[in-house]
C-alpha cells in the first residue's frame, strides 16, 4: 500500500518519547514510501515483508495536528507497546538547528529534575532541599504494586528541591526532586 | 494420593455419595450468601462460584474500585474505604461487619490481602461466621514458614537446609550466632520472611559480610509487608524446578492431592508461567510428591484448598518449601486437567459437606491426566524494565477465545489498573491432550490478544511460547534470566522497528484506531482474515486512555485507499 497520490514523499523522524524511551532508543528518519502497512481496520495495520502485526492509535492532543506539527502515535506490537513522536523531518530539522542554538545557554551544569519512572506511593524520603548528594545515593522510596523501589540519584549534586512528602501518591511522570 | 484419618463417619460419608457431579443441587446451596474479600478476577471468580451454587454473593471494594467488575456482578457491594489496601482489603473489622450488616454466612478470601492471616481467620470464626479456606490453626501452622518447616520435617518430608527458628535480628550479641547458622547452611543462601510470599522480604546473599545488610532489610520489609520482622536462613537450591501439589481436604479429614503444577518460570519469586502437570514426572515420582504433601496436610490437619510447594532439584530429589493456605493464582491449571472445580470445592467444604466420589476420583485421575494446561500470568508490567510495575489507563482490551481458552479477568477496555494493588490483570489458559498442543495452542492464542494503554508482560509469554527449550520442558527457576533477559533488547528492538514504520504510516496520512469507528469499516481490507470490528474495544472517547478521537473527518479523508 502506497501514500495517496496527492501527498509528496516525506521523510519523518520518528523517537520514542519520554515515557516510552529506553536507553540506546534513538531518533531514526524513515521515508514514508518505504513504508507498507496493509490496515486491517480499527487501527490495525500488517507490515510487510516483516512478520508484523501492529496495532496503533493516535496519542496526545485531541485536535488533529496541523500539516507538519509533530504527532505521537501509539503503537504496539507483538505486545510491546511504544509512545512515538513522529515529525516532518525538515520541520525537526528547523526544529534542532534552533535548539542547538540555544543549547549552550542551559549546559551539562544545569539543574537536573528527576521525574517519577513508576507510579506508586513514597513511603521515605531520604534527602532536604541543601542536602549534597553522590551518585547512587538513595532520594527516596516509593511503594508500587506492594515492592518498595528505592530512588537513586544518577550523578552527584545538591538538592535544590523535594517536590514530593511521604504517603504521596505520585504518577507516571511526576516531578519529584530537583538536583543542582 | 489420598489419605484418611481413622474417621469411620468420614470413611462412611465419602462412600455413600455416588453422585456423577461433585455438587449435587438437591442438598441445596451451601450458603445463602457469602462475602468476597477480595478484588479483581479472584472476587470475580468466587461470585461466579458462588451464583452457579445458588449463593448470593456480596462485594467488598476501595474507592480505585468503585465501578469494578467484581462490585457489579455482585448482589451487594460495601465500601471499605479509600484506595490503599490497608485502609480497605486489609481492614478484617470492616469487612466482618460488612458481612454481618449484609447477612453473609461466610467469607471467602480468595488470594493475597487477609486470605492467610490466621488472626483474621480467627476473628471470622469468633464471629460465628465461615472462614472459606483452612482452620485459623492451621493456617497459623501452615502460614509461618518456620513452623511449616518445622512441622514437615517431623511428617519425615524433606525440607530445604536451612534455619528452624527465628533469626535475632534485633540483638547485636546474636550476630556471631546468625553467622554461624550461615555457615551450617551454606551460601548463597536466602534470607527469607516467616509470614512471608510472592518474594517480599526475601533476599539472596552470596557471601558472609551481605549476611548481616540483608536480614536487616528482610525483616524491615517483613515487617512492613506483613507485621511480623521474622527472618530465617534457607540454602538456595539451583538449579531447580518450581512444582507444587494442590490438596483439598474435608471436615471429615479426608485430604487429596488434586494433581501437581509446575511453576518454575518466575521473575524475583513471581510466578510468570504455570503449567499442569508437571512435565517430566515419571509415575513413581509424582507419587512421592503427592506422598509428601499429603502427609504434611495431615500433619497440619488442614481443611479446604492448600498447595504444597516444593523444589525439585538437578538430582530429581524434591525439597518442601512451604503450605500456601489459599486458592493459588494458578488454581486453574488444574482444574482444567482435573475437572475439579476447586472454588466450588471450597465453598461445599467450608459448609461441611465431604468430598464426593467424583471428586475423589477424579483427583486420583489426576495422578496422571490425560490433558495439559498452561496458564500465563498478564501483567501491568514491562518485561524490558525487569518487569516494573506500570499502573495506567487500558486502552484497547482484546482477549482470546476459541476452543480449550479460558481467560480470567476482571479488566475491560477503558478500565484503570491502579497502582495501589497487584499488577496482575489477566490469567490466560489454555488446555489440550497434551503438551505440546497446548504449547501450540498457546502461541495462537497469544497471538489474539490485543492491549493497549499499557505496557504488559505479553512480549515476554509469547517469548516464551515460542522458545524451543520451553517446548522441550527445559525448565528451571533460572528460566528468565538464562533465556528472556539475553534477548529482551532485541525482541523490543524487532517491534520497535516495525512500530517506527507503523508511525510514519500513521503521521503520513495512515490509520489510527481512534479515528476508525465506521470509516475503517466501510474500508475493504486487502486481507481475507479481517477480524470483525469489536465496539467495545474501543474506548468511551474521553480521550483519558490515549485512544484519542482523532476520528475526525479531514483525518479520515487523508486515508490511503485501497
Amino acid at each position: 500500500m502506497s501514500l495517496s497520490p496527492e501527498s509528496d514523499p516525506q521523510v519523518f523522524v520518528v523517537e520514542p518519547t519520554a515515557a516510552s524511551r529506553l536507553p540506546g532508543d534513538e531518533a531514526r528518519r524513515i521515508d514514508a514510501d518505504a513504508t507498507a502497512v496493509e490496515w486491517r481496520g480499527q487501527g490495525r495495520g500488517v507490515v510487510h515483508d516483516d512478520t508484523g502485526r501492529a496495532t496503533a492509535a493516535l496519542l496526545g492532543d485531541d485536535r488533529p495536528a496541523g500539516p507538519g506539527q509533530p504527532r505521537t502515535v501509539e503503537v504496539v506490537v507483538g505486545g510491546w507497546r511504544f509512545e512515538l513522536e513522529v515529525e516532518d523531518a525538515r520541520r525537526a530539522d528547523l526544529r534542532e538547528r534552533a535548539r542547538r542554538n540555544r543549547g549552550t545557554i542551559a549546559g551539562a551544569g544545569g539543574p537536573l529534575e528527576i521525574h517519577a519512572m513508576i507510579p506508586g506511593r513514597v513511603v521515605a524520603v531520604a534527602v532536604a532541599p541543601g542536602d549534597v548528594v553522590a551518585a547512587g545515593q538513595t532520594l527516596l522510596v516509593v511503594e508500587a504494586m506492594k515492592m518498595q523501589n528505592e530512588l537513586r540519584t544518577p550523578r552527584d549534586g545538591t538538592v535544590e528541591r523535594v517536590a514530593v512528602g511521604v504517603g504521596e501518591t505520585i504518577d507516571l511522570g511526576d516531578l519529584l526532586v530537583v538536583l543542582g | 494420593m489420598r489419605s484418611r484419618r481413622a474417621s469411620p463417619e468420614g470413611e462412611a460419608a465419602s462412600l455413600r455419595k455416588d453422585s456423577e457431579t461433585s455438587f449435587d443441587p438437591s442438598e441445596g446451596p451451601p450458603f445463602r450468601r457469602v462475602l468476597v474479600a477480595n478484588r479483581g478476577e479472584i472476587a470475580l471468580r468466587i461470585i461466579r462460584a458462588c451464583h452457579e451454587l445458588g449463593a448470593e454473593a456480596v462485594a467488598v471494594y476501595s474507592d480505585a474500585d468503585a465501578s469494578a467488575a467484581h462490585v457489579r456482578a455482585a448482589d451487594a457491594a460495601v465500601r471499605l474505604g479509600p484506595a490503599p489496601a490497608a485502609e480497605s482489603y486489609l481492614r478484617g473489622d470492616a469487612i466482618i461487619d460488612a458481612a454481618r450488616r449484609q447477612g453473609a454466612e461466610a467469607i471467602h478470601p480468595g488470594y493475597g490481602f487477609l486470605a492467610e492471616r490466621a488472626a483474621f481467620a480467627g476473628a471470622v470464626e469468633d464471629a460465628g461466621l465461615v472462614f472459606v479456606g483452612p482452620t485459623s490453626a492451621s493456617i497459623a501452622a501452615l502460614g509461618d514458614k518456620l513452623a511449616a518447616r518445622r512441622l514437615a520435617r517431623a511428617a519425615g518430608v524433606p525440607v530445604v537446609p536451612g534455619t528452624l527458628e527465628p533469626a535475632a535480628v534485633d540483638r547485636a550479641d546474636a550476630v556471631e550466632a546468625i553467622l554461624a547458622d550461615a555457615d551450617g547452611v551454606g551460601f548463597p543462601l536466602f534470607v527469607k520472611a516467616s509470614s512471608g510470599g510472592g518474594g517480599r522480604g526475601m533476599r539472596r546473599v552470596t557471601a558472609r559480610d551481605e549476611l548481616p545488610a540483608a536480614l536487616a532489610a528482610g525483616s524491615a520489609e517483613a515487617l512492613a509487608a506483613f507485621g511480623d520482622g521474622a527472618v530465617y536462613l534457607e540454602r538456595e537450591v539451583r538449579p531447580a524446578r518450581h512444582v507444587e501439589v494442590q490438596l483439598l481436604g474435608d471436615a471429615a479429614g479426608t485430604i487429596v492431592a488434586v494433581g501437581e503444577r509446575d511453576c518454575s518460570i518466575q521473575r524475583r519469586h513471581q510466578k510468570l508461567v504455570e503449567e499442569s502437570p508437571a512435565p517430566g514426572l515419571s509415575e513413581t515420582e509424582r507419587r512421592e510428591l503427592h506422598d509428601f504433601a499429603v502427609r504434611v496436610a495431615r500433619a497440619a490437619e488442614l481443611r479446604n484448598a492448600a498447595t504444597a510447594e516444593f523444589l525439585l532439584d538437578g538430582d530429581r530429589r524434591f525439597w518442601f518449601l512451604e503450605v500456601n493456605t489459599r486458592i493459588q493464582v494458578e488454581h486453574g491449571v488444574t482444574e482444567l486437567t482435573s475437572g475439579i472445580d476447586l472454588v466450588r470445592e471450597q465453598l461445599l467444604i467450608a459448609a461441611g459437606r465431604p468430598l464426593s466420589q467424583a471428586t475423589l476420583d477424579a483427583a486420583e485421575r489426576a495422578a496422571g491426566p490425560g490433558r495439559h494446561a498452561i496458564e500465563v500470568r498478564l501483567s501491568a508490567e514491562d518485561p524490558a524494565r525487569s518487569f516494573a510495575a506500570v499502573a495506567g489507563r487500558v486502552g484497547r482490551w482484546l482477549m482470546p477465545d476459541g476452543p480449550g481458552v479460558r481467560v480470567d479477568t476482571a479488566i475491560e477496555a477503558g478500565d484503570r489498573v491502579p497502582p495501589d494493588y497487584d499488577s496482575l490483570i489477566a490469567k490466560v489458559l489454555v488446555v489440550d491432550v497434551d503438551r505440546a498442543a497446548a504449547i501450540v495452542r498457546l502461541a495462537r492464542v497469544l497471538d489474539e490478544v490485543e492491549v493497549t494503554g499499557i505496557q504488559t508482560t505479553l512480549p515476554f509469554q509469547r517469548f516464551v511460547a515460542a522458545h524451543p527449550g520451553f517446548r522441550a520442558a527445559e525448565l528451571s527457576t533460572d528460566w528468565v534470566a538464562e533465556h528472556w533477559d539475553p534477548e529482551v533488547a532485541a525482541d523490543r528492538g524487532a517491534a520497535l522497528e516495525i512500530a517506527t514504520r507503523v508511525a510514519v504510516a500513521v503521521a503520513a496520512g495512515g490509520e489510527a484506531s481512534g479515528a476508525s469507528g465506521q470509516a475503517s469499516g466501510a474500508r475493504t481490507s486487502a486481507g481475507p482474515k479481517t477480524r470483525p470490528s469489536s465496539p467495545g474495544a474501543i474506548e468511551r472517547g474521553d480521550g483519558s486512555s490515549g485512544w484519542l478521537r482523532a476520528a475526525r473527518e479531514d483525518d479520515v479523508d487523508r486515508w490511503p485507499q485501497g
